[in-house]
């Protein structure tokens, strides 16, 4: 129920403000930000009520929404369905909290009220949805409903080339999109779900009643061509889709009976094919350029909850559905997947350092963070995979913080070049020390969250079986180049005499208020994260020791 | 020994850690009035609890645990701990911040953000303390990149003033190059052993083959932190940071903590790590002591001075001698932080750093020509002063080493070390010649404006001087080997060559007298401008390093904005491009097609229209046909 709600409530709201008369602007705001401390509330009663020794799905949610049997194709079968793991209670707890601060974060915005929440709240709920839904299909409609809220969030609230980053954004991510719905195809047609077969089969009465031993041998008649084919349920349960022996045999997607693809088996290309898909949202080098543009253009807010929760739904993608339905293939490409993790570290750290804009730095640092994140999932290890879940939170939590703080200089000058300003510690030095210690953690500082995220992915890709030492050696280049370009960046922006291109014209306020309780809070999320790891890795821990199964080295 | 005294200790360990931490946040928020004294107040009760701690220490020593991270079972604790070795550092670190706190309430009574300042120098030696307790490896990356914060923090104090912003910036990069290394290092330890707990690593350290990379990737760290060749030109350029901050950061933290970091991971060096080590300590001596020789500022003579005694420390690791290379690190913790004090004293009184305006200071400042002349003797090591011990110790030690190697190109270390010793007589006695001896030279500020500073900056600088006199550490003063310390500390083996003491003091006198009776070449000349330059290292740097890297990431920016976005971008504009093609062939082609079978149709109809004519008989034998026409189809 409650995760339900977590779903639900932002798009009833939504629906609310929709309807809701055009004028009625402060109401909007305070309906949008009720929610959103509801979902957090909801979020933060789902966190103390979750089980941590628990591996599989907890709050398990099933209602049967469309069967539809096909004669002799067998019956096609789509579950609203949900519940949560270690891999997505962390996230979903993130997604709640940056939601809130991107309500916030908006509270000075003054046109076209109505539109912006009710797009404001769709993306709430579909988001929450995307990091529940364990049907693959619910998670493929709330995923293509989520882009629609953001192209139009991007487009009609951003900057000067607002419409060439979203459109930009929304091909890029359909395109993805599209990717995943190939395979997500594929593997329906390739897969059963056990207990409904048994049902129809005859093996048992009611579901209830499938124990183990049941959909074992379920799986064995199947396997041995024992089954009617016009019993066989398809499913999209992403349970059944990540078990082997679901697979029909001779099937497009069976491990066994591969067909060739170009050269490839069919479930190597549908690995490439799937993890490409999510690589886009990551993103990945080089199927990156979205981000840059998108933040830039994008209002503040808006980059927050894009940088803060968008992204992280391609790391969950890969170890809910990439990883997890191809362990083989990832296994097999580990090396060349580590690798496009380390290619993003440097390239994006590189980047980084060549920017003259402030947000687009920030991008690109986002860019070589996410990678991390690739390096840790790549490295097969349980520090490299609780690090990547917890590189997510972290840098849900910073990149939140570090666009906040490219909002707070915007905002008053409406430009975000770095060579526009020096010396902003004199007129603005609660700013300073909000953007000191956001660049610090930021560049991985003990006692900060980003330390964290990054020490264990490294640490993972040192210990993995499957990557040689230099690789990950290399990547640890990402963490001089990140000292590299903050360090710059403060030096160039904010140290020396006071001088601002705008001097004349605008005076440099300090902080606000409200930049105050948005900067402050995550702050010191930030390092309460990095001081207590195990606010995360007690979520991931069991969780991620039962997925690694699946790649254990004999 | 009872319960309650364990957890005393304990308590202890907690506190000590805790005090400084405290303080920082406490005095971030405090006012400049107090902020001084609570600063030491929280120092003195840090050096209080050390002593106790020293007394009271039982022999396994005291630890304290903490789970901090646990993946999948897998458990990362945090622990302190503290042994012999910790609690001489504590006493080291707390006694010279104490007194270079109360030096700074004199020296910087007129600084406005003198409550943040003492925020900074409690978090500087709040992370010192974290090193020298940690327990294990990742405990002490952690506290060992809070230094890198502090001394950035302290270094580019002074905000508005671009180059100590970018001395700081300097400073935590260079750092952080070494950083890596030893990051690196971390990984390959726990990959090799399982474990990053030093009691556990030492015990395995003797047992199991060392690769050697793991210990220079470690050693990586000790590079960078104390200012060993090639990561040591951030030293020279941290000088941009208070004098105190100055003394601080030469004497007991940050470049004392590389040391401490290899005497804490020596087990885990296999003997060509160690060869490294010695090489790369001799070449830093060498290239420090050379770089000091012809400076000018009084301040970067000191600093290159410290870069040579550094890579004494290190050579004195990589030839085995740990307990030497200690007993270095606490004599010059006191002489170099009384030199520094003294020089601080100095520049308060004629306001400037340039030697070349200085001269003949020993009549207006005795109090600091009589200090600044203990510290320094000890450093250039003249009998009776504690360097002259700490150093024989060395020595001895390099030349029993070179000994025991059957390639006597090993003897390069200890000669060079020997030679270099006469290199730190010879630009110690010009400096002392160019401050306290000849005639004053600044003609903007008058000699008689000079003067002794108050007894808050003299007092420490004094105590500093005396515990410069060899007298502390050996009641001999011409051997170390009754020494408390290697009562302490035991040395593995004590080999004294009969030459050593008469050859090295013959050196120092030489490079003493040759300092103060030589007139620096022209200023222009190749030989002061590769001095003054420390070997063109920084050319080397930005040239290679830095400029290049700069280019790299805009080329990349480009190719990121050109050819990938290009692609991108092209994409979908050939995507629109056939959109229009398609349009074409569809409004000619296609639309073409529809409208000939409109056309077709339409003359169809025509046809058909004859048939329609109205006559009965017609439609029935129509219909008929058709019927029959569609029933043989159907059949």
């Amino acid at each position: 129920m409650i995760l339900s709600l977590l779903i639900f409530l932002p798009l009833l709201g939504s629906l609310v403000v929709a309807l809701l008369p055009d004028n009625q602007g402060a109401t909007f705001r305070w309906i949008a930000l009720l929610i959103t401390l509801a979902d957090v509330a909801l979020a933060a009663v789902t966190y103390v009520s979750f089980d941590t020794t628990l591996a599989g799905y907890q709050l398990v949610e099933q209602v049967n929404w469309i069967t539809l049997p096909l004669g002799g194709l067998g019956v096609a079968s789509i579950d609203y369905l949900v519940g949560i793991d270690g891999i997505s209670m962390p996230l979903v707890v993130l997604s709640a909290v940056v939601m809130l601060v991107g309500v916030v974060a908006s509270w000075q915005l003054t046109h076209r009220l109505k539109a912006y929440y009710a797009l404001y709240l769709l993306l709430t709920g579909t988001i929450m949805g995307c990091f529940v839904a364990l049907d693959f299909f619910l998670f493929f409609l709330f995923f293509e409903f989520m882009l629609l809220p953001m192209y139009f969030l991007i487009g009609l609230w951003g900057g000067a080339r607002r419409e060439y980053a979203s459109i930009k954004f929304f091909l890029y991510t359909l395109l993805g999109s599209l990717l995943i719905l190939l395979v997500m195809i594929s593997l329906y047609l390739s897969v059963m779900d056990p207990v409904s077969t048994a049902v129809l089969a005859g093996l048992i009465n009611n579901p209830a009643e499938a124990t183990a031993d049941v959909i074992r041998s379920v799986q064995t008649y199947l396997q041995n061509g024992q089954l009617n084919p016009g019993q066989i349920v398809h499913t999209f349960d992403m349970r059944y889709l990540a078990d082997g022996g679901n697979y029909l045999p001779g099937a497009f997607l069976n491990p066994a009976a591969e067909p060739i693809i170009l050269g490839l088996p069919a479930r190597l290309l549908a690995f490439w094919v799937i993890f490409i898909g999510f690589a886009i949202k990551l993103p990945i080098v080089p199927v990156h350029t979205w981000l840059p543009d998108a933040h830039v253009e994008a209002s503040t807010p808006v980059s927050v909850v894009l940088a803060g929760v968008l992204l992280k739904i391609g790391g969950y993608g890969f170890l809910r559905i990439v990883w997890d339905f191809f362990p083989d293939g990832a296994a097999e490409y580990a090396k060349i997947l580590a690798g496009l993790g380390v290619l993003s570290i440097v390239y994006g750290g590189l980047n980084a350092l060549a920017q003259s804009d402030i947000k687009k730095m920030i991008a690109y640092s986002s860019v070589s963070h996410m990678g991390f994140v690739l390096l840790g999932v790549a490295s097969l290890t349980a520090e490299g995979v609780n690090g990547a879940i917890y590189q997510m939170v972290s840098h849900g939590v910073l990149s939140a913080m570090l666009f906040l703080i490219a909002g707070v200089l915007y905002d008053r000058t409406h430009d975000r070049r770095i060579d526009s300003y020096r010396g902003l510690m004199q007129p603005m030095p609660q700013y300073t020390v909000l953007t000191a210690i956001a660049f610090f953690a930021s560049l991985g500082l003990p006692g900060f969250s980003g330390f964290v995220g990054e020490l264990f992915t490294l640490m993972g890709g040192f210990q993995s079986a499957w990557l040689p030492g230099w690789l990950t050696a290399l990547a640890t280049t990402g963490i001089l180049l990140a000292a590299a370009y903050f360090l710059w960046t403060l030096q160039r922006m904010f140290f020396g005499p006071y001088w601002s291109r705008h001097e004349a014209t605008t005076v440099l306020n300090d902080l606000t208020f409200r930049e105050k309780i948005l900067l402050i809070p995550l702050g010191a999320m930030a390092l309460g994260l990095g001081l207590f790891p195990n606010l995360i890795f007690n979520l991931s821990g069991a969780t991620v020791a039962q997925w690694l199964v699946k790649f254990a080295v004999e | 020994m009872p319960v309650d005294t364990f957890q005393l200790l304990h308590l202890l360990t907690a506190a000590l850690l805790g005090l400084p931490f405290a303080g920082f946040l406490v005095l971030v928020l405090a006012s400049r009035r107090v902020s001084g004294v609570l600063a030491i107040l929280l120092t003195t009760t840090g050096l209080a609890l050390s002593v106790l701690l020293a007394l009271k220490l039982p022999e396994q020593g005291v630890s304290i645990q903490a789970n901090w991270a646990t993946l999948s079972g897998i458990s990362f604790p945090i622990r302190f701990s503290v042994d012999a070795l910790a609690v001489l550092m504590l006493v080291v670190v707390h006694f010279v911040a104490l007194l270079v706190q109360i030096y700074s309430i004199s020296y910087l009574h007129d600084e406005p953000k003198l409550s943040r300042y003492f925020a900074y120098l409690q978090l500087f030696i709040g992370a010192m303390l974290g090193i020298v307790l940690a327990g294990n490896l990742l405990v002490m990356y952690a506290f060992w990149e809070l230094v890198g914060l502090a001394s950035y923090l302290l270094i580019g104090f002074y905000t508005e003033r671009p180059a100590a912003s970018k001395a700081a910036q300097k400073a935590f990069l260079m750092n952080r190059v070494g950083d890596i290394g030893f990051l690196i290092g971390i990984f390959l330890t726990y990959y090799y052993y399982g474990t990053l707990d030093l009691v556990l690593l030492t015990a395995k350290g003797g047992t199991v083959v060392i690769p050697t990379a793991l210990g220079l990737c470690l050693f990586m760290g000790c590079v960078g932190k104390s200012a060993q060749f090639p990561l040591l030109t951030w030293l020279p350029d941290a000088m941009e940071g208070p004098t105190p901050v100055s003394a601080l950061l030469h004497a007991a933290t940050m470049v004392a903590a590389g040391i401490f970091l290899l005497a804490r991971i020596h087990p885990l060096l296999s003997p060509d790590a160690l060869m490294v080590i010695a090489l790369v300590g001799t070449i830093t001596t060498v290239w420090g002591g050379f770089s000091a020789l012809f400076q000018t500022d009084i301040k970067k003579v000191l600093a290159f001075s410290t870069v040579s005694q550094l890579g004494l420390m290190v050579a004195a690791m990589g030839t085995g001698h740990v307990q030497g290379a200690m007993f270095h690190l606490l004599t010059h913790a006191c002489f170099k932080a009384g030199l520094f004090l003294s020089a601080g004293a100095v520049i308060h009184a004629v306001h400037t750093q340039d030697m070349r305006l200085m001269g003949g200071l020993r009549r207006s400042l005795p109090t600091t020509f009589l200090a600044y002349t203990a510290c320094a003797a000890a450093l250039v090591g003249l009998p009776f002063f504690s360097g002259f011990l700490s150093k024989e110790t060395i020595l001895n030690g390099a030349f029993s080493w070179a000994g025991e190697h059957d390639n006597f190109l090993t003897y390069i270390v200890p000669v060079s070390l020997l030679l270099s010793s006469a290199l730190t007589a010879l630009y110690m006695a010009r400096q002392w010649r160019l401050i306290f001896f000849g005639q004053y030279r600044n003609e903007l500020i008058p000699a008689s404006q000079a003067h002794e500073p108050d007894w808050l900056m003299r007092g420490p600088v004094v105590l500093l001087a005396i515990f410069s006199v060899g007298f502390w550490f050996s009641i001999n003063p011409l051997s170390a080997h009754g020494s408390w310390f290697f009562r302490v500390f035991p040395l593995m083996e004590e080999i004294t060559f009969w030459w050593m003491a008469p050859l090295s003091i013959g050196l120092v006198l030489v490079g003493g007298w040759l300092g103060f009776q030589m007139q620096d070449p022209r200023p222009d000349s190749s030989v002061v401008q590769l001095s003054l330059r420390y070997g063109f290292l920084d050319f080397f740097y930005q040239y290679l390093v830095i400029k290049p890297t700069i280019r790299l990431a805009s080329l990349l920016n480009r190719t990121d904005h050109r050819v990938v976005d290009g692609l991108v971008d092209g994409f979908g504009v050939s995507v629109v491009v056939l959109a229009h093609i398609i349009r074409v062939v569809d409004k000619l082609g296609l639309d073409g097609f529809v409208n000939r079978i409109a056309w077709l149709v339409g003359r169809l109809g025509r046809l058909t229209r004859s048939v329609q004519n109205g006559r009965i008989q017609s439609y029935i034998t129509a219909a008929v046909v058709g019927l029959l026409v569609v029933l043989w189809w159907i059949l």
